[in-house]
């Protein structure tokens, strides 16, 4: 080895050091604070301007209305630190719950006819969306744009824009109206993609390869990793993940209809970039992006709160949400 | 030799005088009492290592920094910058290494844009337009055509269109910063040629480069510094590379350098080949026969664009082998993709380590498990606290300049990332090692520790193919050297059978006149 000495190294990792890696670790991004004091902030205006905002069944229902977003955005925020944008959960959600209600219907009522059917129709749309995007090299924009009208289409097809009946009860208690350990389970069906998200994401190889092939995609590939792959997987789970949304939609309106949450994509998307993702690939974190969904959820609710005009809302939401991207930015 | 300039010498007149300056960035002193004169006319090489202050010393004269201390003066009259535009109206323009151009836009309207000559409603006077930028660049004496879109010009072109750029307008003195670090030598004396023409017009011109001998060919003195502070000032002609050499190392780091550089000759090392190729072809190699025995550096030497990239592509599985055989340890292999030669025991320590070796963004941990990401993980969850263990070592052991393995690559200095790149195969050992221009853009020092890493994976039974522009360090390292022309191995070279650059070069002159090749035509 060369003889020269090896300067100014960390040598040992001191306690107060070590506390300060697993606050970064925990909060995982550069400035990830504002996100959090921004999210406050807004609690405490809507605490002092409602008297109907600071209450438990209020915040359920918060995380109610917050879910379908919160589900979908975990997906997201791997698609997008890969360096992709996938435009077409919502349309994916609107055909894997048609997918789901029919096949119920068609195979002995059974929920998990369903949940197999819901999931693997998000699944398949996001596989394609991965495969067209990395094989013929068409940038995601365009190949997930094609999609969101092509699923939308679809969904509207087979039952010529009718929705679906659903009768099976074990279905709603499962994915729409029970409650697990007291949670409601749509709030519970959320805790579990943000925990599986965080696993996969700052605990396992695929979170690493994501951050590498969106960081930089040929150092990648000269490292040994399979790019394509992995930003296939990418979208099959979005895919999954938006399937997993349509059965807990349509478990807890009792039916599937097939022009549901149309334009959701960019509360996706928006949820995601506050939540601290880059859309030049390589950075973001799950915990930032559930706070994102819960940022934009909680808007939609205290405005409806302080009786402001649905226009206005949208108004007001959009100049909040580029505020704090700007802010948030590095 | 005596460059272009070098015939003129310059009016005795001072410039720019840098008058003990000093920068502090938080607790680090990046320049102490630095002092710098530039005359009219006259090419001043700036040299250091990386992280030296020469950076700093730029950034300070044009505009980007403010200086804590000391002073500034233009042709006699002290001035102060604080801002980039305060420092271009002084006369001062700096061509950086990453050039500013638009590459679907012509020539003409790079140099104008911005101040293009108009109509009324924004419209472009185009003809008036061609004609300012010819006249222009006649008056530089610069062979541009005007109408050619800049995407399409060799890099050495682009640069004199970013030279010429530069000096539109009231401009007294052009710095430029490594300007040819991408450069084929053909292009490095189309740029000298111009750097010849601006300097006869009295422009002062700062040249900031790695290439010791560069300096002598073109610079009339040359300012070394070191650690943020001046280490000499020598006027080119009555100076010659070895106090040039002790000026910026420091002589108590040279003379370790000297004795390590002990003859690879006198190495034994086992004849059973780690790689051999036979017959290899696909688009751009045509039966390339060649061996890397366990424990030889084996030099790959060509001009850009000869296939000598290409060879270790192919063996990486980055470029498919069409036909031919490829053997890994005497074992028939084809390499199908990078993940497959990695699990070979082959690495690649890529030509550009920016877009293809590295995540700049990223931590150094990040960076060095990347490749080794299988490695560390059990059932598909990071090993993080093996991860991070390693990486603190191999910071130890290649002696990466760095805070800690969590500081961002980014903040490293050019050689300290080609550390990161080498770290990254360094453990498990890989059988055998590919090394493209591993020093390409790597000060003195970080030079000499990459030899020592190289050769100490050798020592430990690795086979290196190394493919180098730098003659120099294709003699001293390599046991062996083939010249490839044309995607072929015209000649391999035993140790001992060639002694110097200069013959090195000549042999590689020869083969590629020698109608096996064809020299990179330029437009004029």
């Amino acid at each position: 080895m060369t003889e020269l000495t090896a300067p100014n190294v960390v040598a040992s990792s001191t306690r107060s050091d070590r506390r300060r890696k697993f606050l970064q670790n925990l909060l995982r991004g550069e400035r990830p604070y504002m996100l959090y004091i921004a999210f406050v902030i807004l609690l405490v205006v809507f605490s002092l301007s409602s008297p109907w905002f600071l209450s438990l069944d209020n915040f359920l229902n918060i995380g109610r209305q917050t879910t379908l977003v919160s589900i979908i955005a975990v997906g997201m925020t791997f698609v997008i630190i890969a360096r992709q944008i996938d435009l077409s959960v919502a349309s994916t959600l609107a055909l894997s719950g048609m997918a789901a209600a029919l096949a119920m219907n068609q195979i002995n009522n059974s929920w998990i006819v369903g949940a197999v059917a819901g999931l693997g129709t998000g699944a398949l749309v996001g596989l394609l969306n991965g495969v067209l995007t990395t094989e013929l090299s068409i940038p995601s924009f365009l190949v997930t744009l094609g999609s969101l009208s092509m699923a939308r289409g679809l969904a509207m097809m087979v039952t010529n824009t009718k929705p679906v009946i659903i009768t099976n009860e074990s279905y709603f208690a499962i994915f729409g109206e029970g409650t697990f350990l007291g949670i409601p389970v749509p709030i519970a069906w959320t805790l579990v993609a943000t925990i599986v998200g965080i696993l996969l994401l700052h605990y396992n190889v695929f979170g690493r390869r994501i951050y590498a092939v969106g960081g930089n995609p040929t150092a990648a590939l000269y490292s040994g990793i399979n790019t394509k792959w992995v930003t296939t997987a990418a979208f099959v789970l979005t895919g999954a993940l938006a399937g997993l949304a349509a059965l807990v939609l349509s478990a807890r309106s009792h039916a599937a209809r097939p022009d549901v949450v149309q334009g959701m994509e960019l509360d996706v998307i928006a949820a995601v970039i506050l939540g601290g993702c880059s859309l030049f690939g390589g950075r973001g974190y799950i915990l930032g992006t559930l706070f994102g969904s819960l940022i934009i959820g909680t808007l939609n609710n205290g405005l409806v709160l302080l009786g402001v005009s649905s226009p206005m809302q949208l108004v007001i939401k959009g100049a909040i949400i580029v505020a704090a991207v700007a802010f948030t930015k590095r | 030799m005596s460059g272009p300039v070098a015939a003129e010498p310059p009016p005795p007149t001072s410039l720019v005088m840098v008058n003990g300056i000093s920068k502090r960035f938080g607790g680090v002193r990046a320049l102490r009492d630095v002092n710098l004169e530039v005359r009219a006319g006259e090419v001043h090489a700036l040299l250091g290592e990386n992280g030296a202050g020469k950076s700093t010393l730029i950034k300070i004269l044009s505009g980007v920094h403010t200086l804590d201390s000391g002073a500034i003066e233009i042709a006699g009259k002290p001035v102060a910058f604080d801002s980039p535009a305060n420092s271009r109206d002084a006369g001062i323009a700096v061509v950086y290494q990453d050039l500013s151009l638009v590459e679907s836009l012509s020539v003409a309207d790079n140099l104008l844009l911005g101040r293009e000559p108009r109509m009324r409603f924004g419209f472009v006077r185009k003809r008036e337009l061609m004609a300012q930028a010819k006249a222009f660049l006649a008056e530089l004496g610069i062979p541009l055509d005007t109408k050619v879109t800049v995407g399409s010009l060799p890099f050495a072109y682009r640069q004199m269109t970013e030279i010429a750029k530069a000096l539109l307008g009231e401009v007294r003195l052009l710095i430029l910063d490594e300007p040819t670090s991408s450069l084929t030598s053909d292009e490095v004396r189309i740029l000298f040629d111009a750097i010849g023409k601006v300097t006869r017009r009295g422009v002062g011109v700062i040249y900031v480069t790695h290439r010791l001998n560069e300096v002598f060919e073109i610079s009339q003195r040359v300012t070394v510094l070191r650690d943020g502070a001046n280490a000499g000032t020598f006027v080119t002609a009555e100076t010659d590379m070895k106090r040039l050499v002790n000026a910026i190392v420091g002589t108590d780091r040279l003379a370790p350098a000297a004795s390590r550089a002990e003859p690879a000759a006198m190495r034994s090392f086992d004849s059973s080949p780690i790689l051999s190729l036979s017959g290899v072809s696909n688009d751009r190699l045509h039966a390339v026969d060649l061996s890397v025995l366990k424990g030889e550096i084996h030099g790959l030497a060509g001009l850009i664009g000869s296939g000598r990239t290409e060879i270790l592509e192919t063996v990486f599985g980055l470029r498919p082998l069409e036909s031919g055989a490829c053997a890994i340890a005497g074992r028939r292999w084809l390499p199908k993709s990078p993940a497959d030669a990695i699990d070979q025991g082959v690495a690649l320590v890529p030509e550009d380590r920016h877009v293809q070796g590295l995540v700049l963004d990223h931590s150094i941990e990040r960076n060095l498990t990347l490749s080794r990401i299988a490695y560390f993980s059990r059932w598909g969850w990071m090993q993080q606290r093996a991860a991070a263990r390693r990486a603190e070592a191999a910071i130890v052991k290649l002696a990466v300049k760095a805070q800690g393995a969590s500081s961002l690559v980014r903040t490293l200095s050019g050689g300290n990332q080609q550390k990161v790149v080498f770290g990254k195969w360094n453990d498990p050992r890989p059988r055998l090692l590919l090394l493209d221009e591993p020093t390409v853009g790597v000060d003195v020092g970080a030079r000499e520790e990459i030899y020592g890493v190289i050769r100490n994976a050798v020592r430990d039974g690795t086979g290196v193919l190394l493919v180098s522009s730098d003659l120099a360090e294709l003699i001293e390292l390599c046991d062996r050297i083939s010249v490839i022309v044309n995607g072929r191995v015209a000649r391999t070279l035993m140790r001992g059978e060639i002694d110097d650059a200069e013959e090195l070069h000549h042999l590689l002159q020869m083969y590629q006149a020698s109608g096996q090749g064809v020299l990179q035509e330029l437009p004029a």
